[in-house]
């Protein structure tokens, strides 16, 4: 028996010991915790009170930036904090014109050569210049696989050569007429060589320096990144002194954080949110057009009901588009009568949507042999689950009957391009992102026959798409996709439904419009 | 207890003296434990790589829709994720032998630096919630359980009834309406101060208040009712002296447990908290890591929660065993 029994006289002993030994406890327990808490007390509270007075932005975005190396990033959150520290090749000014950047002028040379012409004395925020060869090495870097990016537009820049001091030839693999676009965000960022190769990729991407509006300054991964205006900067200066971008992932905490003076603009805020603003709370809320445009593609390969036209414009002339917008949406979209937003090249401004008109749909249902409607599924992700299930509703009342498949959104996107354009089953409501503010981007990975997520094989519209994608001409492109969205209105491959806006609050007293991209280019705002 | 004096003798051979007879069941379990602690980690590492690996791919979660499949090709062969899965697997737990957590894909920096410098936020946070947890629960534990039946008590048991079953983003959010927006006395949101932690903390550490208090009342309520404790109060001792002195010490053992386990689940648990209030913690990370499917970041996160689980468990048991001789002698 190692340890006495109750009663014996020891047994005080281990009682001792054991006294001891939770004083101990007691002490080491509060050892641990104290400096933590002190650690928390010493930092001070600095998190409210108002810096307007003295020219501080405090902006809330949804999610941190994946990586501050601007070509090792793909996502908006990542581009909108890189569109403050670094330039592009390209821009868009306030009405979304494209406009010169780092590249003062561009043309197609060839079907193979874009040539930009670079500004002549811009610099880096380390004094390094911004010229030709520093064009050439970002272009390259990029495209270079050993960088890992996951940039892809411009897959067919085989590379950039230096042809004089202010002038940069891009070598194709293949004609490309929307580079000057492509390279307005992700694609056309330009980054400093000699900084590169002394702080190495790593080093970069936690002191990256570029030549924009905005110095950085500090970043604390999934809480803030600060960076500082830029008096040297080639263009117009900005008035903000210190620009503070906050990750606030809940929108009802960003608009909290608005109303009690913590942050002066609440971003990624969904359009419910906005009622928790109210009126009088010193802040208002704006919906801009946002590029974004959602459908319901339908599988027209597998026969059935959906190889039938009439059972697609059924569909079309079956949901209701305005009441979805204004009920689901909260008012936070613009309808569109095909897959192109009206702000983009190429859309065709004489196409009409189609009409709501249930009786009709019932009446096109019977003409393709569907009196009673029939039973199909409509897969969407998680992250449009609300919508898919109105539409559902909507369809349900002509006789189309929907069993609705929401799948985790990540898991959606790997289905949508697994190459199986099957994957989805028989119809799916999804988006595009353009913000090349090009038809193509729109049109790219749905419309082609060979494309991944086909649905719909039409050789007319295969070589309109050709035409579109390839030629140098801006009216031949044009009339391209003309044709091509009348063709798909007439065979209605899909339900065409509308474009996002961006939603976002913004504090009275500051002065912003957020670009139809929906990145954080905050040189322009200004605050009183 | 008027017999009780410890001689210093007895002492040493309690706690193990050099040669002593009661240290080696002691280190006997803690071996034991060390080992099962190591195979356990073994099977979660196991485990969170084929799962992650079922779940998705986090090449066609990093590329846009518009990626062609070259594009995507590249892109898996450059991460090495187009080799034989066995190959990949057997070089995972090369470099976890080597303490090589592999590389983010989506911050493309190593795993174990980006859980690392969201560490201090979470164990911050996991601490100030663990304060506030046991503050609360031991007063409200105490009352309850003295007046037991009586109006205090139910009063009491309704209020830890409330915190345990309100979830934590309804009570983060009126926290932040009530403190933030209207009296403007607390910041919402974000790391920095000590205002910053005290609503989270007191969000994170609601729940264990309340499970803290149930179950010490519940324990100090069987502890009062014992022979010791009569005669205790037949000696005359105060209140105060018999229900701190000799219920609480003997009610403190299912609790030292519970808020061992708390310990685990506050710093790996804290994901809705942390999501409510911006706290750039581990919780966040580990929901962020899943949806971009970023392999390495997944088993390492899983990893480092399933240490902590692990580590806190181990030190538990070797406490209970330290104070309870049963437990190591079974």
């Amino acid at each position: 028996m190692l340890y006495p029994k109750e009663g014996e006289p020891n047994m005080s002993a281990w009682d001792l010991d054991r006294r001891r030994f939770l004083r101990l406890g007691g002490v080491a327990a509060a050892g641990v915790t104290l400096p933590a808490l002190l650690a928390a007390c010493g930092s001070g509270g600095s998190s409210s009170g108002g810096g307007s007075t003295t020219g501080a932005l405090r902006v809330s975005m949804p999610a941190d930036v994946k990586s501050l190396d601007p070509q090792k990033q793909g996502d908006i959150p990542s581009m909108s904090v890189a569109s403050n520290i670094f330039d592009t090749l390209t821009t868009r000014d306030a009405n979304n014109n494209l406009v010169g950047g780092i590249a003062t002028k561009w043309v197609a040379v060839d079907a193979n050569t874009w040539r930009f012409t670079i500004r002549p004395g811009v610099k880096f925020h380390n004094g390094e210049p911004c010229d030709a060869a520093a064009v050439a090495f970002s272009i390259n870097r990029l495209v270079n696989p050993a960088t890992k990016s996951p940039i892809v537009e411009l897959v067919y820049v085989k590379s950039a050569k230096v042809v004089d001091d202010h002038t940069v030839d891009f070598v194709m693999s293949a004609s490309d007429p929307i580079i000057p676009e492509k390279v307005s965000l992700f694609g056309g960022v330009v980054v400093p060589p000699k900084y590169l190769a002394q702080k190495g990729d790593a080093g970069f991407a936690a002191a990256p320096v570029g030549t924009g509006p905005f110095k950085f300054q500090s970043r604390q991964q999934d809480n803030q990144i600060v960076m500082t205006g830029n008096p040297d900067y080639w263009g117009t200066k900005t008035q903000i002194k210190t620009l503070t971008i906050k990750i606030m992932p809940t929108p009802a905490t960003a608009i909290a954080a608005l109303q009690s003076g913590e942050i002066d603009i609440a971003t990624g805020i969904s359009p419910d949110a906005i009622a928790q603003l109210g009126d009088n709370s010193g802040a208002s809320a704006h919906k801009v057009p946002g590029v974004r445009e959602y459908y319901v593609a339908m599988n027209t390969l597998t026969g059935g009901p959906l190889a039938n036209t009439n059972v697609r414009l059924a569909m079309n002339h079956a949901v209701d588009v305005p009441t979805l917008i204004n009920t689901v949406l909260g008012g936070a979209a613009q309808r569109t009568p095909s897959l192109l937003p009206q702000q983009v090249f190429g859309f065709d401004p004489s196409l009409q949507p189609f009409d709501y008109n249930p009786d009709k749909a019932k009446s096109l249902l019977a003409q393709a042999g569907f009196p009673n409607g029939f039973s199909t599924q409509l897969s969407a992700s998680t992250v449009d689950q609300d919508v898919t299930q109105a539409v559902a509703g909507q369809l349900a009342k002509v006789g189309i009957k929907c069993n609705v498949n929401i799948v985790d959104a990540t898991q959606f996107k790997s289905l949508l391009v697994s190459g199986d354009p099957h994957a989805m089953g028989p119809m799916y409501l999804s988006g595009n992102t353009g913000w090349t503010l090009d038809g193509e981007s729109f049109l790219q990975s749905t419309i082609r026959s060979n494309r991944r997520q086909s649905l719909w094989h039409d050789a007319q519209a295969d070589s309109l798409i050709d035409v579109e994608e390839t030629s140098l001409t801006p009216d031949a492109r044009k009339q391209a996709f003309n044709q091509l969205q009348q063709l798909m209105a007439t065979n209605a491959p899909f339900v065409y439904l509308y474009h996002a806006s961006n939603v976002y609050a913004v504090r009275d007293g500051v002065d912003w419009t957020m670009p139809i991209n929906g990145v954080l280019a905050m040189a322009s705002a200004k605050v009183s | 207890m008027a017999t009780a004096v410890a001689t210093p003798s007895v002492r040493r051979h309690r706690f193990g003296a050099v040669g002593s007879v009661g240290r080696r069941p002691l280190v006997r379990f803690i071996v034991k434990r060390v080992l099962q602690a190591v195979l356990v980690l073994f099977f979660v590492a196991t485990v969170a790589f084929f799962i992650i690996r079922i779940a998705g791919d986090p090449v066609k979660a990093l590329l846009p829709e518009g990626a062609t499949l070259q594009q995507e090709q590249q892109l898996r062969h450059s991460l090495g994720y187009d080799r034989p899965l066995f190959l990949q697997y057997l070089t995972y737990l090369n470099n976890l032998l080597h303490f090589n957590f592999g590389q983010s894909v989506f911050f493309q920096q190593s795993a174990i630096s980006v859980i690392t410098q969201r560490l201090p936020a979470t164990v911050q946070l996991a601490t100030a919630a663990l304060v506030f947890a046991v503050v609360v629960a031991i007063p409200a534990g105490i009352i309850s359980a003295v007046r037991r039946g009586r109006a205090t008590d139910s009063s009491v048991m309704a209020a830890v009834l409330i915190g345990q079953s309100t979830p934590a983003f309804f009570v983060g959010i009126v926290l932040i309406l009530v403190f933030a927006v209207e009296l403007r006395v607390l910041p919402a949101s974000g790391i920095g101060g000590f205002q910053n932690l005290i609503l989270p903390a007191v969000t994170l550490g609601l729940y264990s208040a309340a499970m803290i208090a149930r179950l010490l009342r519940s324990s100090l309520i069987e502890v009062l009712g014992e022979d010791h404790i009569r005669t205790a109060k037949a000696k005359g001792l105060s209140p105060m002296r018999v229900i701190v002195g000799n219920g609480l010490r003997n009610a403190a053992l299912p609790v030292v447990t519970i808020v061992g386990l708390e310990v685990g689940n506050l710093l790996g648990g804290a994901i809705i908290t942390e999501q409510v209030f911006s706290w750039p913690g581990v919780g966040r990370l580990t929901i962020e890591a899943i949806t971009n499917r970023d392999y390495p970041l997944v088993q390492a996160t899983v990893l480092f929660l399933a240490v902590v689980f692990v580590g806190v468990n181990l030190i538990v048991d070797i406490l209970y065993a330290f104070l309870d001789p049963r437990v190591r002698l079974s």
